[in-house]
Order: structure tokens, then C-alpha cells, then sequence
């Protein structure tokens, strides 16, 4: 049906919204900005790619495990981190996924260090990437609904308030990072299934600024619009992959422009429902113009 | 112990470079409540001013520093014009300024690949290198003696600043409230400005004598500001006497772990610190009180 770039192409997209969605709960819906979670990826790619190739796991448990791992990772790291309120957990978050790979790079015995860990079962076809993005979108857009994702935005949007209507504000970020860092961990794991290869290259700051620069352009705040932005970017970095030494420089550019221009991204705080979609055409077929695009 | 010695020396000299980026870090960060991930940008700008009228007009070294100082300073005021002010003036919400700050690094590192290409630089000899024995035996490079001296000769000059003129008790008022300065009667765009400038002053110190110490590449930044940002928020985010103390204890320990364990465990050194400080004392060494009243 689909030949295999284009099969290609939607199976790394699948991964990049299992991502994304990660880091919009985090950023979008608790309001902490976050630079390291691409190592969280890197911790589930290796946990999945570990438990598959040596201990001979099935493909799925592996999967679980990989971003169970990153979650346990995620948790201990928020606990001293997002006691506070300020920039704490950003700045460490710089730190984070950099240690993460130096401790991935040199531990030879159980990595494979720096040359990457070859021999990957492939075992993310597009139906199983696209299942794993279909069940876990369920989950998050139940969540943002749920009592919890109220906290979270709550916890956002004024934390004296939340706090005094008895929200353990604190625990909400934690358990919100820990979310987020288990999305990450199976999208990595993902990942490394589909590429068969990782490396700890591929977990870098500028993987972290990318997923960072899909949900801020999606909109803060959005589930549907951090689906959509991952969609519309990844389409426009494959069009644009002969002229490829721009592209850190276009992301860098969509974070300025937006936040200048919109700072609710493409769609805000809305979601694309049917009456969001009614309510934009009643209004004279307005779209919302998305100034960072060019 | 002549190695300890020279270690220290080490240490103490890298220490105050990161001491000069931490101190305007922690200037930006006390008005305005946000990390300013585009000061690295500044620094890199203020190391290239001085390599290109070094090797392209072949001025002299004092000639170079001045414009690259000036040429800094100049930059952080413009970026905070086209990036920050837009949106301080339109929202409180200071993720927005931080994500901004964000994509302008990485707009500012990547216009430097994209321009005249992402190579390393050596800056000409014009910095003394010579060994010079001190007492007891240990030798330490001029280069470091002549980098802890203007740091500290800057950081003085900070000081009397920001304690004897008048712009200097308007920063200090804007950092406890800066609606209440304004309304005092204090330009706030003006002392903004103020602030930036002499943030990116201090950041093209810090880049000259980094790109002398290491090279000069346009990652440079990036590298240096996580460690600023760690050594700020051990001395306690948004103090000035807490940045410097921070930024010494971190160049220390980092010299001493590259000289006696490995200097692969230098950046796994920076992070453990930081996981420590906010576990066990989360407001650094001279922070405010930041943890969450509930």
C-alpha cells in the first residue's frame, strides 16, 4: 500500500508524536521548560535495545521496560529538581542529557560505548509504531482531561492559587516529568527498533531543542496542536534535508518568531475538536496564521 | 603537591572566567527572573570580534578587546530588543522569555556555522603564555595569573557600580521589584538595557580568555553557559557574591577531578555538584529563600 519511504517516513513521524507528547505534557501542560529529554530516549532506546539483543526479550515487554526505566529515571531526577520554583529543573535538565550520554559513552562493558549498539531486531514496522502512537495519544488526551491534567495546569498557571486549594504542586511536577520521561523512554526505544543502530550521537542537545521546538510550535498547552506541529515539521526538515546545515538554525528561528509573534503557538490552548474547527470558519474562515513558518 | 598547586591555580583561573559569565547571568536573572540561555551567544560574539580585528585588521590585542567588548555588549542590548521586549511587555510569563532566549542561542551559534563555518580558531599569540615559577617550586602558566587578575579587576569594577552610582542603586531596586523601580520613576527599558550591556561586557571577557584557554568554535558558548548556569545556582540563583563563590568552587573541583581522576569525568563532576547543592541545599550558598511556601 505504502511504499517503504513513505512507510518510513509515517513510522518515524509515529515515533516523533510519541515524543512530542512527552515533552507537551512537561512544557506544554506543567509549564517547565525542558533541554534534556532527549536523554530519556536514550535511556529507553538502550534499556529496549539491551533486554532485546542480549537477554533475548520479546520485542514488547522490552519496549514497556525501556520507558519504564526512563520514567524510575525521571522521577529520582525531579524529586530534588522541581521542589523549587525557578529554572532549576531547566538548568539541570542542560546537564542532564549530556551526562547521560557521557555515562552511556563510556560504559563500555554494558553500551558498547561510543560506536553505537548494532544488531537491533527491526522490529518497529509502521502498524506497531502507529498502534503504539494511537494507544498512548488515548492515554495523554484522557489525562490532560483528568483531574490530573487539571492539576497540571493549575500547578502552571498560578502556583500560590493551586497550592492553596491543596494541590501538592511539587508532586504534581514530579509525576508529570515521570510521564514525560516515559513517553520519551518508548519513543526511543521505538527508535531504536526502526534504525536497528543506536548511538549515543543520536540523543543529543540538538534531538532535545528539536522536540522542544515541535511543541512550542504546536502550541503550548495543545495536545493536537503538538501532533500537528510534529507533523508539519517533520514533513518541512524532510523536504528541506539537501539544505540541512539551516535546520538548527530554522529551529532556533521557530522559538524566537513564535514566542515574538504568537506565544500560544498554532493552536494555543485549543485542541481540534469539531467545535474548534465549526468556531474557525463561523469566524469568516479565519485560520490561525502560524507567523514562524516562514 | 606541586601538582595540587598548579591545579588550584588551574582552577582558580577558570573559575573566575566562569565567574565573569555567571555574574551577568545572575545580573539578567535578578530583574528579570528568567535564564538567559542567549548569554553564551554573547560571549562567542565578543571571542570572534577579537580573532577577526586580530587576524583580518591586525589590530592590537587592546584595540581587539575593546571592540569585542563593546561589540558584546552592543549585542546582548539588540537581542534583547528584538527577542525579550516584545514580550516582557505583553505578558508576565517568563517560560516565554526563556524560550526565546533558547532559540536566539541557538540563532546566534548556528548564523556563526552557517557564515564562516563551524571550525576551530586559534586566536594569535598576543596573551603571554610563558611558565612562571612561584614559590615552592610549582610553575603556572602567565596566561592564568594574567585571566584570574582582569576577572577579578572586572568584577570589582562591577561591584563599585553597581554600589556607588546612581544606575547602580536603580539595578539594585529593580532586582528586589522591578514594578515598584519603575513606578519610583526608574526607566525601566533604559536600566534593562543597562543591564544587558554590561552583561554582555563582562560574558566578551570571559570568551576572549576562553578562546585563548581552549579554542574558539561556535559551541563555545553553549558549553560555558551550562557550567555559568551550574555555578550560579550553587552560590544561589540571582546572587552576585553567590555566582562568583560558585563559579570558583566549580572551576576548582573541576581542575582537580580532571587532574587526579580523569578529565572524562569533568562534566559528570559539574552535574553531581548540582544534584548535591539542590538536594542539600537547595537555595545555594547565598541564595533567597525560593522554596515553595505551602
Amino acid at each position: 500500500m505504502l511504499d517503504g519511504y513513505v512507510g518510513g517516513i509515517v513510522t518515524l513521524l509515529a515515533i516523533n508524536c510519541v515524543a512530542a507528547m512527552g515533552v507537551s505534557l512537561f512544557t506544554g501542560f506543567t509549564g517547565i521548560f525542558t533541554l534534556g529529554h532527549a536523554g530519556y530516549m536514550a535511556i529507553g532506546a538502550y534499556t529496549t535495545a539491551i533486554l532485546t539483543v542480549r537477554y533475548g526479550l520479546h520485542w514488547l515487554p522490552a519496549i514497556v521496560a525501556g520507558g519504564l526505566a526512563a520514567m524510575v529515571f525521571a522521577y529520582l531526577i525531579g524529586i530534588p529538581t522541581l521542589r523549587l520554583v525557578g529554572d532549576y529543573y531547566t538548568i539541570a535538565s542542560l546537564g542532564l542529557g549530556e551526562t547521560i550520554r557521557l555515562i552511556i559513552e563510556n560504559w563500555n562493558s554494558v553500551t558498547r560505548g561510543a560506536r553505537g549498539y548494532p544488531g537491533i531486531d527491526s522490529f518497529t514496522t509502521m502498524p506497531v509504531a502507529v498502534g503504539f502512537m494511537l494507544v498512548l495519544a488515548s492515554g495523554m488526551f484522557f489525562l490532560v482531561n483528568s483531574n490530573f491534567g487539571r492539576a497540571f495546569k493549575a500547578c502552571r498557571d498560578d502556583y500560590v492559587a493551586a497550592s492553596l486549594l491543596g494541590f501538592n504542586t511539587a508532586h504534581y511536577r514530579v509525576f508529570s516529568l515521570a510521564i514525560s520521561g516515559f513517553y520519551c523512554g518508548v519513543a526511543g526505544a521505538l527508535l531504536g527498533g526502526f534504525m536497528s543502530f543506536i548511538q549515543p550521537v543520536m540523543f543529543d542537545m540538538a534531538k532535545s531543542t528539536e522536540l522542544v521546538s515541535i511543541v512550542v510550535f504546536g502550541g503550548l498547552g495543545s495536545m493536537s496542536g503538538c501532533l500537528l506541529g510534529t507533523t508539519i515539521l517533520t514533513i518541512i526538515t524532510e523536504f528541506f534535508r539537501p539544505i540541512s546545515q539551516y535546520r538548527m538554525l530554522i529551529y532556533g528561528l521557530v522559538l524566537v518568531l513564535v514566542m515574538v509573534l504568537r506565544p500560544e503557538g498554532l493552536l494555543g490552548t485549543n485542541e481540534l475538536t469539531p467545535a474548534f474547527i465549526k468556531g474557525l470558519f463561523s469566524r469568516g474562515g479565519k485560520q490561525p496564521d502560524d507567523g514562524a513558518s516562514s | 603537591m606541586n601538582t595540587l598547586i598548579q591545579q588550584i591555580v588551574n582552577g582558580l583561573s577558570l573559575g573566575s572566567v566562569y565567574a565573569l559569565i555567571a555574574v551577568g547571568y545572575s545580573l539578567v536573572y535578578s530583574i528579570l527572573l528568567f535564564s538567559n540561555f542567549a548569554h553564551g551567544g554573547f560571549l562567542v560574539v565578543g571571542g570572534y570580534i577579537c580573532y577577526f580585528m586580530l587576524r583580518s585588521l591586525e589590530a592590537g590585542i587592546w584595540i581587539s578587546s575593546f571592540a569585542a567588548l563593546i561589540g558584546a555588549g552592543v549585542c546582548a542590548v539588540i537581542v534583547e530588543r528584538l527577542a525579550y521586549k516584545p514580550i516582557r511587555e505583553r505578558t508576565s510569563v517568563t517560560l516565554y522569555m526563556l524560550i526565546a532566549s533558547m532559540g536566539m542561542s541557538i540563532v546566534i551559534e548556528n548564523i556563526f556555522v552557517v557564515t564562516i563555518g563551524g571550525r576551530f580558531r586559534a586566536l594569535p599569540p598576543v596573551v603571554p603564555m610563558q611558565p612562571i615559577s612561584l614559590f615552592a617550586g610549582a610553575t603556572v602558566s602567565a596566561f592564568d595569573l594574567l585571566s584570574f587578575v582582569t576577572s577579578m579587576i572586572f568584577l570589582a569594577a562591577l561591584q563599585l557600580f553597581l554600589s556607588r552610582t546612581k544606575w547602580g542603586l536603580a539595578i539594585r531596586a529593580a532586582s528586589y521589584n522591578l514594578r515598584t523601580a519603575g513606578l519610583m520613576g526608574v526607566n525601566v527599558n533604559r536600566l534593562i538595557s543597562i543591564v544587558f550591556f554590561v552583561a554582555g561586557l563582562l560574558a566578551a571577557v570571559g570568551g576572549i580568555f576562553l578562546s585563548v584557554r581552549y579554542t574558539l568554535y561556535p559551541q563555545l558558548g553553549s558549553m560555558i553557559t551550562t557550567k555559568a548556569f551550574v555555578a550560579a545556582v550553587i552560590g544561589g540563583l540571582g546572587s552576585l557574591p553567590g555566582a562568583v563563590a560558585g563559579s570558583l568552587i566549580l572551576g576548582l573541583s573541576e581542575m582537580l577531578a580532571a587532574g587526579f581522576i580523569s578529565s572524562q569525568f569533568r562534566d559528570i563532576i559539574v552535574f553531581g555538584l548540582l544534584i548535591v547543592t539542590l538536594i542539600v541545599r537547595p537555595t545555594g550558598l547565598f541564595g533567597k529563600s525560593v522554596g515553595e511556601k505551602v
